[in-house]
């Protein structure tokens, strides 16, 4: 039987969609609470959701908690925090085997759900704060965790560029806020900033199963009934302005590759267009970036471009030598304005319709990639099925992309240098 | 030519497996219900097989680090043009890996997987360097070495391999030296490429929405006959021994990271497959966050979730590696090696063991229900001489006792090292 999807809006504007495909051996389940990103708040409401996942009231510590998954045949129970734009999105997420592979006979859809349940709304908190103990490992959790992000280079690259694209803009901020902001969150501000997310967040909730499970869907309704929900809308997509002159930045780091990170804007309101011109310019490996400046004139070790149409930019990362950074730089613009002057083959746009239509037709594959899929969509403002959104780059036209690639103008770029080959 | 179907008898998945009149090996699973495809057609050739002879050579061969991974590159260059342009024609996406025992080419996509799968076994079966490309693949992959000494987590583990193996070429990075690769030329790799791209050296494996006998149809079509010439591999003689017990590193990192790692007895096939899972449940046990040895870690701040473990074996090599951040790895070195005396002295925990070897019976389900885990099974359960489904069923007759056999065999205090990344003190 092919995959059934229905979303409903239960009581206090919560989405609920629910997926059931019979091909899977596992159950998924993912609450996300959408809030504006402020450098005030971001990681508190971090270490809140964190919270959620590392105990709860009735398992807590996480050693109970952690029992508790792995008698469940390894059951996944994971918090995150997102950046899209200007928006931070606080998840939690659980997956789990279905019943019939359970050779104890256990009920690990049922006990998985009431779970989730606990961890949401009785979490393992007291007199308006986490419970001090493991509040501490969760803080420690998120700190190690900001440390850490100078362990991949190139993550780090772009992370900072982001912070100059977006300067004075609430995307400039990480998603789990500052070493500084996070030091100074105690157990009472994570509890109290997600009670405030429980009461003005948007909420979706994504459910995907072999099996129908309305208890899922009573069981959501009834919790949230509880709470007192005035949900704060927010915009998923805000241009950010262009600098009159682009800027560049640079850090040093006792590195053997450089790295630079160039960041484009567009004013364009064309996602499909900017979508498609991403994939001709720079996200395959036929794509003209891959071709030209990395295999034809080895100028970088990659070089790759990604899309953040809820910021209406373009970020061009790449891996190359201190020598080689301008003439990588001045052959990223040649480039793009090869694709602006109209040089884009038909095959170009032949291949990049087959690459969108490849990745459009495996959503579905794993439980967690409907969940994304339909998500994006909903960001987006607009629910679309993967058919219909392959059927938008089936029309598109090479002038749309041409458009597209002359509304992008350089804002800002980001270099991480050398420190050796430092003067 | 015959259809062989193995069966799970613990989850009662199926796939085909073929032995091929060419020579290859093909393992397919057809899965309904799924919109992708996951095909790789690998060798196995990694970066270990340095030393090599076909059954008529007098004297073995030795080459130099880094070979297979190099042959990788340059195999995925057509006389005409590059393999990536051969799949942005069927919108698959096409790469390749080298690993230490194995070198794979992949494909993914979920429409026209017919042509890709002719396009891949094609382009594998069609050698095509010069001398210039060569040269030009020197600097390229001189860039990737580079690269992968800016990554802390790639040097804190090579820094590990090379205190463990003395002369085992493990212990070098996969793409070589940038002295090693400067001694390839074309000649060799073709030498190479006729040894190891033998296809009764090889093996395509093929999951999702497929068809058997389309897919053995186009084998029939692209597959050249190839006789087997008794390909033996060597590797130098390696004591059991460690070669020095610690090494620090300083790298720009927040946290310092750290690896523990034990050198174990190496096996082969089914002897290796039944090591291995027991070393997994004892890494397991011992990084399980319920234990007490955790939450005393955890308590002192010392470790964080990153620490976990894994299970590092191949054609000739065998470790169990303990990792993650901390900011004394020496503290977390000291409370698992007394963690590991009492286990070994007072026995397994019976009821940690059930929970433990459910988790791990978990895991392996949910590998069965995502296409691109299915196609790696396949194609690593064959590398390793096992069957696909072999590993759940080692898993389900496995006992505590064997757990301890292999942690007091094994994790031994005078074969463990220790290797840290640390940032630049302030």
């Amino acid at each position: 039987m092919p995959m059934r999807y229905k979303r409903t809006e239960l009581a206090g504007n919560i989405g609920f969609s629910t997926v059931i495909d019979e091909k899977f051996k596992t159950s998924y389940i993912v609450v996300r609470f959408i809030t504006a990103l402020d450098s005030k708040s971001a990681s508190a409401n971090a270490l809140a959701i964190s919270s959620l996942s590392s105990s709860s009231s009735r398992y807590k510590t996480l050693a109970e908690l952690n029992e508790k998954l792995s008698s469940l045949y390894g059951a996944g129970l994971t918090s995150f925090a997102k950046k899209r734009g200007d928006v931070q999105i606080l998840g939690l997420s659980a997956s789990w085997i279905n019943n019939r592979y359970a050779f104890d006979g256990e009920n690990v859809t049922g006990e998985m759900l009431s779970l989730v349940k606990e961890c949401l709304f009785s979490p393992n908190a007291a007199d308006g704060a986490f419970e001090a103990d493991s509040f501490k490992i969760t803080k420690k959790e998120l700190l190690d965790r900001i440390d850490s992000e100078l362990n991949n280079k190139r993550g780090y690259a772009l992370s900072r560029a982001a912070e100059i694209a977006f300067h004075g803009e609430p995307a400039e901020n990480p998603c789990y806020g500052t070493k500084e902001t996070a030091e100074n969150v105690t157990a009472e501000d994570a509890y109290s900033a997600y009670q405030n997310i429980l009461e003005n967040s948007q909420v979706e909730i994504f459910y995907v199963s072999a099996n129908e499970e309305p208890v899922v869907e009573k069981m959501m309704t009834e919790s949230f009934a509880a709470i007192r929900r005035s949900p704060v809308q927010v915009t998923f997509r805000t241009k950010s302005p262009l600098r009159s002159e682009p800027v560049t930045e640079s850090d040093e780091f006792d590195v053997r590759q450089c790295k630079m990170v160039m960041t484009f804007k567009s004013d364009s309101d064309d996602i499909y267009a900017l979508k498609m011109l991403n994939v001709i310019f720079g996200a395959t490996p036929v794509s003209k970036l891959f071709f030209n400046v990395r295999e034809k004139m080895s100028l970088c070790y990659y070089c790759a471009s990604r899309i953040m149409s809820e910021k209406g930019a373009l970020m061009v990362d790449s891996g190359v030598e201190r020598e080689n950074i301008e003439k990588a730089k001045a052959e990223i613009i040649h480039q793009l304005d090869e694709i602006r002057k109209g040089n884009v083959t038909d095959e170009e746009m032949q291949s990049a319709r087959l690459t969108l239509d490849n990745a459009v037709t495996q959503v579905g594959d794993t439980p967690a990639s409907y969940s994304a899929w339909y998500f994006e969509r909903f960001c987006d403002g607009k629910i679309i099925s993967p058919e219909q959104l392959f059927e938008e780059y089936a029309n598109m036209t090479k002038e749309r992309v041409v458009q597209a690639a002359e509304s992008l103008r350089l804002d800002s770029v980001y270099l991480m240098l050398d420190k050796e080959a430092a003067e | 030519m015959e259809k062989e179907i193995i069966k799970s008898p613990d989850t009662g998945d199926s796939c085909i497996h073929v032995k091929h009149s060419s020579g290859l090996d093909i393992y397919i699973c057809e899965m309904p219900g799924f919109s992708s495809v996951e095909a790789l057609f690998g060798t196995k050739y990694g970066s270990v097989n340095t030393m090599f002879k076909m059954r008529d050579d007098k004297e073995y061969t030795v080459v130099p680090e880094g070979i297979a991974h190099f042959l990788e590159h340059k195999l995925f260059e057509n006389e005409d043009c590059d393999v990536f342009e051969l799949y942005a024609k069927t919108g698959a996406s096409g790469n390749a890996f080298t690993s230490f025992d194995k070198t794979c080419y992949l494909f993914s996509c979920s429409k026209n997987y017919e042509e890709s799968l002719r396009i891949l076994l094609d382009f594998v079966q069609k050698p095509y360097f010069t001398q210039a490309t060569v040269d030009k693949e020197q600097g390229i992959i001189g860039q990737e070495i580079k690269m992968t000494n800016d990554n802390p987590e790639w040097r804190v583990f090579f820094n590990m391999l090379r205190c463990m193996y003395h002369n085992n070429p493990v212990k070098i990075d996969i793409a070589g030296t940038v002295e090693s690769i400067a001694q390839i030329d074309a000649d060799l790799l073709y030498k190479c490429y006729y040894t190891f791209y033998n296809l009764n050296n090889m093996v395509l494996s093929i999951a999702g929405n497929i068809s058997a006998d389309e897919v053995l149809k186009i084998c029939d079509e692209c597959l050249k006959p190839c006789e087997d010439k008794g390909l033996e591999t060597v590797f130098p003689e390696e004591p059991d021994e460690i070669v020095m017990p610690e090494i620090h590193e300083t790298q720009p990192v927040g946290t310092p990271i750290f690896h523990i790692g034990y050198k174990c007895r190496v096996c082969t096939g089914q002897e290796r497959l039944k090591k291995s899972m027991a070393a997994s449940l004892a890494a397991s046990i011992l990084t399980d966050a319920s234990s007490d040895m955790y939450k005393k870690l955890l308590d002192e701040g010392v470790i964080n979730s990153s620490f976990g473990m894994e299970i590092f074996d191949g054609d000739g090599f065998f470790a169990v590696i303990f990792s993650g951040e901390s900011s004394d790895p020496a503290r977390v070195r000291e409370a698992l090696t007394a963690e590991i005396e009492r286990i070994v002295k007072e026995g397994v925990d019976e009821k940690v063991f059930q929970r433990i070897k459910k988790s791990t019976y978990g895991m392996l389900v949910r590998e069965l229900n995502n296409v691109e885990d299915v196609a790696n099974l396949l194609i690593n359960s064959y590398m390793d001489g096992v069957g696909p489904y072999d590993a759940i069923n080692v898993l389900s007759h496995m006992n505590s006792s064997e757990v301890h056999e292999f942690m007091r065999d094994e994790l031994i205090n005078d074969r463990m090292v220790m290797s840290v990344i640390e940032g630049e003190a302030e």
